[in-house]
């Protein structure tokens, strides 16, 4: 079979340059391992949280002006600011459709709580995120509680609390602490392997249990207003459960995100997902690309460990393979290799400078900025230095970014993601 | 500032400081332990683990070599739950003196050691994974030894036996009425100062035994030299691997609960880089190369990480008495030596013989203040070696939980486990699932066991030592560490970084392959999930101010002789 376009990888880029090249009627497909960082993100989108000082950004737009200017090698200086807030308002719509509202602060950042209660700036986030009620449970200091599910180990309100009560915003909020549980539930807590955000999710999905935790919550948040819990509201269908919840208890229910898997997450993922298929895109799950074939300046063929040795071919490939973790990059003893294609990849050949003497040290780690090279079409460059023209990068195998120390990861991966996708859409047109 | 009053002041929590405080203990002598970071955080837990059965002195050293058979036999006995009986072998290449391997079965019959010549595919069948090049194998009866639970087991026999135990606390003063030594002045994490009065201070600091005398003007002088080790994820040797030539770099793997170790290097360093040892990319490669030869797929395995502890070697030059009870062991009385009462030293040595150097040590603090009570330590099983439990009682009592925690708990703990597992399910639960460390035994081990913070939690259950390196159990730890009472709830996030911090000490030399993706996924989840650089810092305090000597009022020395002569009648 021969697709209009391939991409390598199912995450945010590559599910965002799969969505639109499939929205402009192209033969697209992903080949994904099944997870991506989504499960194990905020499920929040970052544009740019940090400068390189490591202080927070207000307007990341208004930010990022200058810096494309100063980093020319930034994945954002290729894609350009209107292309970052295309992409953003594209991606944004899709999942309206899908029933996932993602709001922004206009134009400014705003702050999510984690579970150690530290404030991160963020761009876009869902409603039980950010919305105009919160910042006005925050800015009005009223009294909140923090509850979490008796027996989820990977939780712990205390924490959450004694650093949010740090900040100056929460100085002043009188905090409630509580468990809520559910009697035939709790024979799970002896669960020895799982009891995760997911099994809770479930939990919450069965609509019976609702009316008893709608009681549990009412009975631990001690009169607040407003009531945290970590992201565990239902997977699918969140929307109607957290209303539900929100109409029995009359209270604000707010989400932050724990452990993995990220619910938060895995509801975006969902919704990218059910976009792609439902505009005839092919989602193959559970493969994985073994290698790919360069001839001249064009990408042959990928083997795949599925399809032995028949050939999987398509005009148009995309590699959206993240970095070391998901395997779009590979740390050898003392070499940094893109595996799929050898392409040519930034980066520092002394091991000894790949990383910070510290975990968290303020200058995060070069390891982080290691990347496949691109030009200004985000064409790679082989081994041979031969530009690559059927190939096209986004996402975090990039080089010349930090998606952590900046906060930047969501924005690069949509941006760069929908910047390929319309490269190729331009290229098939001009066929 | 406290006061405390004791008869003997031990300063030093390694396997010496521990041993001696469960032998005195036993003895009926009161103890105060002073250990200024954690039980075996220092050169104890910073070894390859090997029960030695000596063949590895035995054609240099006799007189090691005996030691270590003796002892281990005895920590096979007392120590049951903190020893492996895995064997060893010692495999002679194609590279080494052939020569090597008849000195060593002569030298191992010297010693008595028990050495017998297999055939090599005898060896191959034993040890499927080894280098099939070899040209003769030796099979010895080395095992292997977990450092934190053998201290963590005698610190806990001397507790309920009366001691009391003070870690992350410094001496930061010697107190001294003229010539007498009379107690010590420590400060504690907290900043807390307390003064403590015994009739004798052992100093069993090791390495750091040389700063303590100095504290009370006594000059002694050591030799550290580092060793490095490296530590691959998956156990993929069963038996301890000797190469069979002269003790050298990269010659030994072993195996330890989950994990195999490759050792190690030696190399002398200045004094004043001791606390500040790392691992550099010279001797990875020297540790990788030399253990591939061992075991070829060692290249193929992932490194989990690296670390170097310090052997503290006396220097005895210029010495009249020197190396007195052994030609590793040093037993300084400060009397003798140095004019000064009250003090003794005990230096060099090694894990192995740690039993027998608090055993030395005891003899003589008994001599001093004129108790007569023998030794029986190498009698007494440590707590959790008592019995060994059935399986046909395991079934019994923990049916339903799978046997993977049940036998991790009963691994790490020994005969404890039915203290750890008890009827409340929350405390089968897995916190950590690499290791199989469950919310019960984390509950347990911060209760009874001295953890203070995550890394001390980490010595006594192995949370975070698996392949993850604490990516996901660190978390919840410090959840449960705060929820337990061992800390405050933002004083456990600051616990969480730190130990994040002291994960990331040993992984940096191994960046590369996986341990690089787990390094970034770690990274994701804390610094990119959880924000935890953006933490308000806290106020760290500086407890490493050393006091001058104090000197003791004349009131106090009489209050003291009445002390001593306290205990000598208690004791008859």
């Amino acid at each position: 079979m021969i697709y209009d376009c391939l991409i390598i990888g199912g995450g945010l880029a590559g599910l965002t340059c799969g969505i639109k090249c499939a929205s402009h009627g192209l033969h697209t497909a992903i080949i994904s391992g099944g997870m991506n960082s989504l499960h194990f993100s905020s499920g929040s989108i970052d544009i740019a949280g940090y400068n390189t000082k490591g202080e927070v950004i207000k307007k990341p737009f208004e930010y990022l002006k200058t810096m494309v200017k100063e980093n020319s090698g930034h994945p954002y200086a290729r894609t350009g600011i209107p292309g970052i807030k295309g992409s953003l308002n594209f991606i944004t719509e899709k999942l309206s459709a899908e029933g996932i509202t993602l709001s922004s602060n206009n134009d400014f950042n705003h702050f999510h709580i984690t579970t150690l209660g530290t404030l991160k700036p963020t761009y876009l986030s869902q409603e039980s995120v950010f919305s105009a009620r919160v910042t006005d449970i925050v800015n009005s200091q009223q009294k909140i509680a923090i509850l979490n599910f008796k027996g989820f180990r990977d939780y712990y309100p205390e924490q959450t609390a004694a650093n949010l009560k740090k900040n100056t915003l929460f100085k002043d909020t009188e905090i409630v602490l509580g468990d809520i549980s559910l009697p035939y539930y709790m024979n799970t807590e002896k669960n020895l392997h799982e009891f995760r955000s997911i099994d809770i999710a479930r939990i919450f999905e069965t609509e019976r249990y609702l009316p008893r935790i709608a009681e549990e919550i009412k009975k631990a948040s001690g009169g607040a207003s407003a009531v945290s819990l970590p992201a565990f509201i239902g997977v699918n269908n969140y929307k109607a459960i957290r209303k539900k919840l929100e109409d029995m208890t009359g209270k604000f229910i707010y989400e932050i995100p724990s452990l993995p898997p990220s619910i938060l997450g895995l509801r975006l993922d969902h919704a990218l997902k059910n976009s792609f298929i439902k505009l005839g895109g092919e989602y193959i799950a559970g493969e994985r690309v073994v290698s790919g074939s360069i001839k001249k300046d064009q990408v042959e063929f990928l083997t795949t460990k599925n399809s032995g040795n028949i050939p999987v071919t398509s005009k148009f490939y995309v590699l959206t393979t993240g970095s070391f973790f998901s395997g779009g990059l590979s740390a050898g003893f003392d070499s940094i290799s893109e595996p799929l294609f050898g392409l040519k990849v930034k980066s520092e050949n002394k091991r000894s400078k790949w990383y910070s003497r510290t975990f968290f040290d303020k200058k995060s780690h070069p390891f982080l900025g290691f990347g496949v090279e691109i030009d200004n079409k985000f064409n790679p460059v082989s081994e041979s230095g031969k530009t690559i023209k059927n190939l096209f990068c986004a996402g975090s195998v990039l080089s010349g970014y930090n998606p952590v120390s900046e906060a930047s990861g969501g924005g690069v991966a949509i941006s760069t993601g929908f910047k390929c996708a319309e490269r190729i859409i331009k290229e098939i047109k001009n066929d | 500032m406290n006061k405390l009053e004791t008869d003997v002041i031990i300063i030093g929590g390694g396997a010496t400081g521990a041993g001696i405080a469960r032998d005195l203990s036993i003895r009926g002598l009161k103890c105060i332990l002073i250990e200024k970071n954690d039980i075996a955080s220092g050169t104890t837990g910073r070894n390859h683990g090997l029960l030695h059965s000596g063949a590895r002195y035995a054609v240099k050293d006799h007189e090691s070599a005996r030691e270590c058979i003796r002892e281990n036999k005895i920590l096979k006995k007392i120590a049951s739950h903190c020893v492996e009986e895995t064997g060893g072998l010692f495999v002679t290449l194609p590279e080494d003196d052939p020569a090597y391997h008849r000195n060593l079965i002569e030298g191992c019959k010297y010693a008595g050691i028990e050495a017998k010549e297999i055939s090599i595919r005898k060896a191959l069948a034993m040890e499927p994974n080894l280098n099939p090049n070899i040209l003769s194998a030796l099979v010895v009866p080395d095992g292997t030894i977990d450092p934190f639970r053998l201290s963590s087991a005698n610190v806990l026999d001397a507790k309920e036996r009366g001691a009391v135990i003070l870690t992350h606390t410094r001496v930061n003063g010697i107190i001294k009425s003229g010539t007498v030594i009379t107690g010590v002045e420590c400060i504690d994490i907290k900043g807390n100062q307390t003064e403590i009065h015994g009739d004798l201070v052992i100093n069993a600091s090791g390495v750091w035994g040389q700063e303590l005398c100095a504290l009370a003007g006594i000059e002694i002088k050591m030799f550290p030299s580092k060793g490095s080790m490296l530590i691959i994820d998956y156990r993929i040797n069963n038996i301890v691997v000797n190469r069979c030539r002269p003790p050298a770099d990269g010659d030994i793997i072993v195996p330890g609960d989950t994990v195999s170790l490759i050792g190690t290097t030696s190399k002398e360093i200045s004094y004043d880089k001791i606390n500040e040892l790392t691992v550099d990319d010279e001797e990875i490669s020297v540790l990788l190369n030399d253990g591939e030869m061992l075991i070829p797929n060692v290249r193929h395995t992932r490194a989990l990480r690296a670390y170097c502890g310090v052997r503290p070697l006396l220097a005895v030059s210029g010495e009249t008495q020197g190396r007195n009870i052994s030609r590793g062991i040093a037993l300084l009385d400060h009397s003798e030596r140095d004019g000064l009462d009250g003090m003794i030293t005990i230096a060099g040595g090694k894990l192995m013989t740690y039993r027998l150097m608090a055993e030395k040590t005891a003899d003589l603090a008994c001599e001093k203040l004129g108790i007569k009570k023998e030794c029986s330590t190498h009698l007494i099983p440590l707590p959790g070696s008592e019995k060994k439990i059935s399986k046909k009682s395991r079934i019994k009592d923990f049916t339903g939980i799978p046997d993977s925690v049940v036998g991790s708990t009963l691994y790490r703990h020994g005969q404890r486990l039915h203290s750890i597992m008890t009827k409340d399910k929350k405390n089968y639960r897995v916190i950590c699932e690499c290791e199989m460390v469950t919310e019960g035994e984390i509950e347990y081990a911060i209760k009874k066991l001295e953890v203070k913070d995550l890394v001390d939690l980490r010595r006594r259950t192995r949370i975070g030592m698996g392949p993850c390196q604490g990516e996901l159990c660190a978390y919840r730890a410090s959840g449960l560490l705060q929820e337990f009472g061992g800390s405050a709830p933002d004083e456990s996030v600051e616990l969480l970084k730190d130990f994040l911090e002291e994960r990331w000490k040993g992984m940096k030399p191994v960046l590369w392959g996986d341990g690089l993706r787990e390094a970034e996924f770690t990274y994701w989840i804390y610094q990119g999930l959880f924000g935890i650089s953006h933490m308000k810092e806290p106020k760290k305090i500086d407890n490493t101010k050393i006091d001058t000597i104090k000197e003791e009022s004349p009131e106090e020395n009489i209050k003291k002789e009445k002390n001593n002569k306290k205990i000598k009648r208690k004791l008859k």
